[in-house]
């Protein structure tokens, strides 16, 4: 029932961020089986010998007391990620067949694993980028970074072409602690270079996931007649024939995703490509697969 | 080749509606916005050829509809030459009007003699045929070169009472279709009455081949008189005044006062002034002191005469009898049902019952045959020879309502049809609390206008086991037969599954029991509502269903038999074709008297303009060419058919050719402009 909330279609008649974002996360949540991995409770989960530099207020003071040794204690919930969520903001996020754009289920998907990650006590941050960094709250747990995060997002407006190398820069220069990325984007760009952009960043020890965000028409165009298309971020126009779009086209827009696919892995990057017409349980368990593994 | 409607031509101009929408609005390949090029590669149309083929094909398409549809409307035709088949001869219909406003003055024998004129005009070789039309034609002769056996049909035309409808007239001349192919020459001898032209004037048109002559009788309008209608009880039951009213009034009359009677059986009894405003109308009322037992011959008369006087007079029939009897057998415990049945059938002002309410050890000794019918409420064991009196009763045609309450349930079989009660369902306090009426079925007699029984609250309910071939006239919301009807021999019988008393139900308390006893009834009597008058050429059933194979006799106005033998055992209906008094003898011994007026819109003697009688002359042949003078001639051959087909097969292509190639461009645009 409530997987029908997860719809993008639906989704885009909610107003209000914070609603969408709650409206997925909690029907996502509901929808789940009860698994101990996904806790958001502060839930125990193990004692860790007290190091020089821990914070005082975490040691058991009933174990020192029977046994004279200083422990920690240790929940679940208690991983302190610091998430920075990338949304690529360029002109061809604007592009959508359907109710919903890219640039909007991109906003649905942040807002959504932005909710998540409030809810487990991260540090979330995020980044709106074209071929500028656009927008860029940095990563924080303080009270208000959610909906200062939220205000961000609601705010992203699509811009011009995309560079994938100076939003990696960046964070390569105000993100000292290590982390998680996730980066939204249709990676519109060669995929060697926008994986080479990266590599530093996980060099550095951070975990980067794509979401390679396409719409249904960007991977199975249906095209009756010839038509004149016009390139959204460089205005460029061309000549197709339904011929084409039915044959190299398709051809070559899979080649280009299995090429993403491949060269995350190679890097060790977590990649997932998201048709925007399908709802967005997918990539939730998808980020939620990695953020187990990463816990 | 010419065209018969060249105005339409105009409509070539719409031409220019496609080539606008082809040529100077030209299609322009709108660019669509898509999210990257990256994968693209420059292509042209392998078919430019073949999109432009398809452009301009539908664009030919359109133009050839425009065109045709302009064409066939302008009605093109060729001369085709037609050999007169019949040598210069020709068909000659001469149509008399003999309907009631004919009777005014002279009229028809104006007619006769402009039929024999028109008449004299028929030569030896030629065919003729005479007819008659008011409401419909009659032919009093077949086509025949019998000069002598026409006039003398001419001749004996009488006046009739129908009302005349030209539109008949051309129906009937445009289905003279000669075999042999004689041009016909028709003669229209008529009042020529303006309220008898149909509304649509193309009912008037009559074949191109056919010359139409028409013949007035009159030329201008005569003031007149009528008495319009009469509004008066057909049966009264009590020997009380009864209440007659009537309306007067006049067709280009002068204003002035007018003396009017009521007459009962040829004896004026009242006589009053009414003053009439100029073609103005008045209504007056009578009161008759007290109608004589049996069938009684009223009118409403105007003694002043005028050109038509048949009008000045309204019959009327009023029929005073005795009450139909009802009785009422209940359990001698309680009398409540038996009240509230009574008082909801003697309730309905002038319906006729009277009714006795006996127990039934009173009932024992009763003949039920002395009663119209018969109401069981919540009897238990009926005396035996009762029962056994209702059965055949029953089974003989009588009509029986039975009501089950708990001294039936006790009894656990409904009386007469002797179906299983199983049970009594009650309704629980904590539960439903009380059941309602979920489904009325309104063409059954007895509950048409019983409404919906919808807000009756039913409390106690007698579970019956239905025989299959009754028919559930009430059901309860959950399904559970209310009321329903078991054919018993000849008679029926009424089954209500609850009681009439209030106590398991409150229907007594509720505005449709009175309809509901009312008309079951006359339904269990065998009571058949007539119609409060009748006018010319309207039908009077003669039989009902169970009447069937019972002979029937009717007399008609001048008292002689209006049927045959034959007619008498097995028409259904008759028609009245004439004013007056009309009589039925029933097989069942009961006499009526139907009393027959003429349609008033005869009396309004305004005649046609002579524009308009043009216009209809003018439908037909204008050149004579229908008198067939000449043994060669031409006779114009309309081709609209042949462009209809035409145009029909173009569309067809055009809806085809047109959605494949729109369907191409919006899957294009659908799939790719929401991105703009």
């Amino acid at each position: 029932m409530m997987q029908r909330f997860l719809d993008p279609g639906v989704l885009a008649s909610i107003s209000g961020l914070e609603l969408i974002a709650k409206t997925v996360v909690d029907g996502f949540i509901s929808g789940l089986h009860r698994s101990p991995t996904f806790g958001f409770s502060q839930e125990f989960a193990e004692y860790r010998a007290y190091s020089e530099g821990d914070d005082l207020r975490h040691v058991d003071w009933n174990v020192y007391a029977r046994t004279d040794r200083t422990y920690l204690k240790r929940y679940r919930g208690e991983t302190n990620t610091q998430l920075t969520i990338l949304i690529d903001a360029s002109a061809s996020m604007a592009y959508g067949s359907h109710k919903v754009t890219k640039i909007e289920y991109a906003k649905y998907l942040a807002a959504s694993i932005a909710y998540m990650s409030n809810q487990q006590r991260d540090s979330v941050g995020i980044m709106l980028f074209d071929d500028e960094i656009r927008q860029f709250v940095p990563p924080s747990a303080r009270h208000g970074q959610f909906m200062r995060v939220l205000h961000a997002i609601d705010k992203a407006e699509t811009g011009t072409r995309t560079d994938f190398e100076k939003p990696f820069y960046h964070c390569m220069s105000f993100l000292h602690r290590r982390g998680m990325l996730v980066v939204i984007s249709d990676f519109y760009a060669e995929p060697e270079r926008v994986v080479k952009a990266m590599v530093p960043l996980r060099a550095h020890g951070d975990e980067l996931i794509l979401f390679h965000l396409l719409d249904p028409q960007e991977l199975r165009p249906t095209f009756g007649d010839a038509a004149l298309v016009v390139d959204m971020e460089s205005g460029e126009d061309i000549e197709v024939t339904p011929e084409y779009m039915k044959t190299e086209y398709r051809q070559k827009i899979d080649g280009h995703v299995a090429a993403m696919k491949s060269e995350a892995q190679k890097a060790g990057i977590d990649y997932f490509m998201l048709d925007t017409s399908q709802p967005l349980d997918a990539a939730l368990r998808d980020y939620l697969l990695v953020r187990q593994g990463r816990a | 080749m010419g065209f018969l409607s060249p105005l339409f031509l105009g409509g070539l101009l719409a031409a220019g509606l496609p080539v606008y929408i082809h040529l100077l609005k030209q299609h322009r390949s709108e660019p669509v916005k898509f999210s990257s090029t990256m994968f693209l590669e420059r292509r042209t149309q392998s078919s430019v050829k073949h999109r432009r083929l398809k452009y301009i094909a539908l664009f030919a398409m359109r133009l050839a509809i425009i065109l045709l549809l302009a064409l066939m409307f302008a009605n093109p035709f060729v001369q085709r030459a037609v050999g007169s088949a019949g040598g210069g001869r020709k068909f000659v219909a001469i149509a008399v009007d003999n309907s009631f406003s004919m009777r005014t003055g002279d009229r028809l024998a104006q007619a006769k003699q402009a039929a024999l004129s028109a008449l004299s005009g028929m030569g030896a070789t030629d065919r003729g045929q005479i007819m008659t039309f008011s409401s419909s034609v009659q032919f009093l002769t077949q086509p025949t070169s019998d000069k002598a056996e026409l006039q003398r049909a001419i001749q004996g035309i009488q006046p009739g009472d129908g009302r005349s409808a030209y539109g008949e007239v051309s129906r009937t001349l445009r289905s003279m279709n000669q075999p042999d192919g004689l041009p016909v020459e028709a003669h229209v001898i008529s009042d020529m009455q303006l309220t008898s032209m149909p509304t649509p004037f193309a009912e008037l048109a009559i074949p191109p081949s056919t010359k139409l002559q028409l013949h007035a009788v009159a030329d201008k309008r005569e003031p007149n008189w009528f008495v319009e209608s009469v509004n008066a009880p057909r049966s009264i039951f009590q020997p009380k005044k009864v209440r007659i009213q009537a309306v007067v009034g006049g067709a280009g009359t002068p204003p002035g006062e007018l003396p009017v009677e009521l007459a009962i059986n040829g004896k004026v009894l009242e006589t009053k002034k009414v003053t009439l405003t100029e073609s103005g109308r008045a209504t007056l009322e009578f009161f008759l002191p007290e109608a004589a037992y049996g069938l009684n011959r009223g009118e409403i008369r105007i003694p002043a005469k005028d050109s038509l006087a048949a009008d000045d007079r309204f019959p009327f029939s009023i029929e005073r009898k005795e009450s139909s009897r009802i009785l009422i057998v209940h359990d001698s415990r309680s009398s409540r049902a038996a009240t509230y049945a009574a008082a909801a059938i003697e309730s309905v002002p002038d319906a006729g019952y009277t009714v006795e309410s006996l127990t039934s050890d009173q009932a024992s000794n009763v003949a039920p045959s002395k009663f119209s019918s018969v109401i069981l409420s919540d009897v238990g064991t009926l005396p035996a020879s009762l029962e056994s009196a209702l059965n055949e009763y029953v089974k003989q045609g009588g009509g029986v309502f039975v009501a089950l309450g708990s001294s039936t349930i006790a009894r656990g079989k409904v009386p007469l049809t002797g179906e299983t009660i199983r049970d009594a369902r009650y309704a629980s306090r904590e539960g439903e609390r009380f059941l309602t009426a979920g489904q009325v079925d309104k063409t059954h007699p007895a509950a048409a206008r019983a409404g919906t029984l919808d807000e009756v609250r039913f409390y106690q309910i007698s579970n019956v086991t239905t025989d299959k071939s009754a028919r559930i006239i009430a059901k309860l919301s959950d399904g559970t037969p209310l009321m329903y009807e078991r054919k018993i021999g000849e008679g029926k019988v009424l089954v209500l599954t609850s009681t009439l008393d209030n106590v398991a139900n409150d229907l007594p308390l509720h505005a449709s029991f009175v309809p509901l006893m009312e008309q079951s009834a006359h339904y269990l009597s065998g009571f058949d509502p007539v119609p409060a008058d009748y006018s010319v050429d309207s039908f009077a059933e003669l039989r009902s269903a169970r009447d069937a194979g019972s002979a029937v006799d009717v007399l008609d106005p001048d008292g002689k038999r209006a049927v045959s033998l034959k007619e008498s055992a097995a028409a259904q209906s008759i028609r009245l074709s004439r004013e007056g008094f009309w009589e039925l003898r029933r097989a069942n011994g009961r006499n009526e008297l139907i009393a027959v007026h003429a349609d008033r819109r005869e009396s309004d003697l305004e005649v046609i303009p002579k524009e308009t009688l043009a216009l209809w002359q003018g439908t037909g042949s204008r050149d004579g060419t229908g008198g067939g003078t000449s043994d060669q001639t031409t006779k114009p051959y309309s081709l609209w058919w042949y462009f209809a087909l035409a145009l029909f097969a173009v569309s067809i292509a055009e809806s085809i050719f047109a959605s494949r190639y729109l369907a191409a461009e919006r899957e294009t645009g659908n799939s790719l402009r929401r991105a703009a």
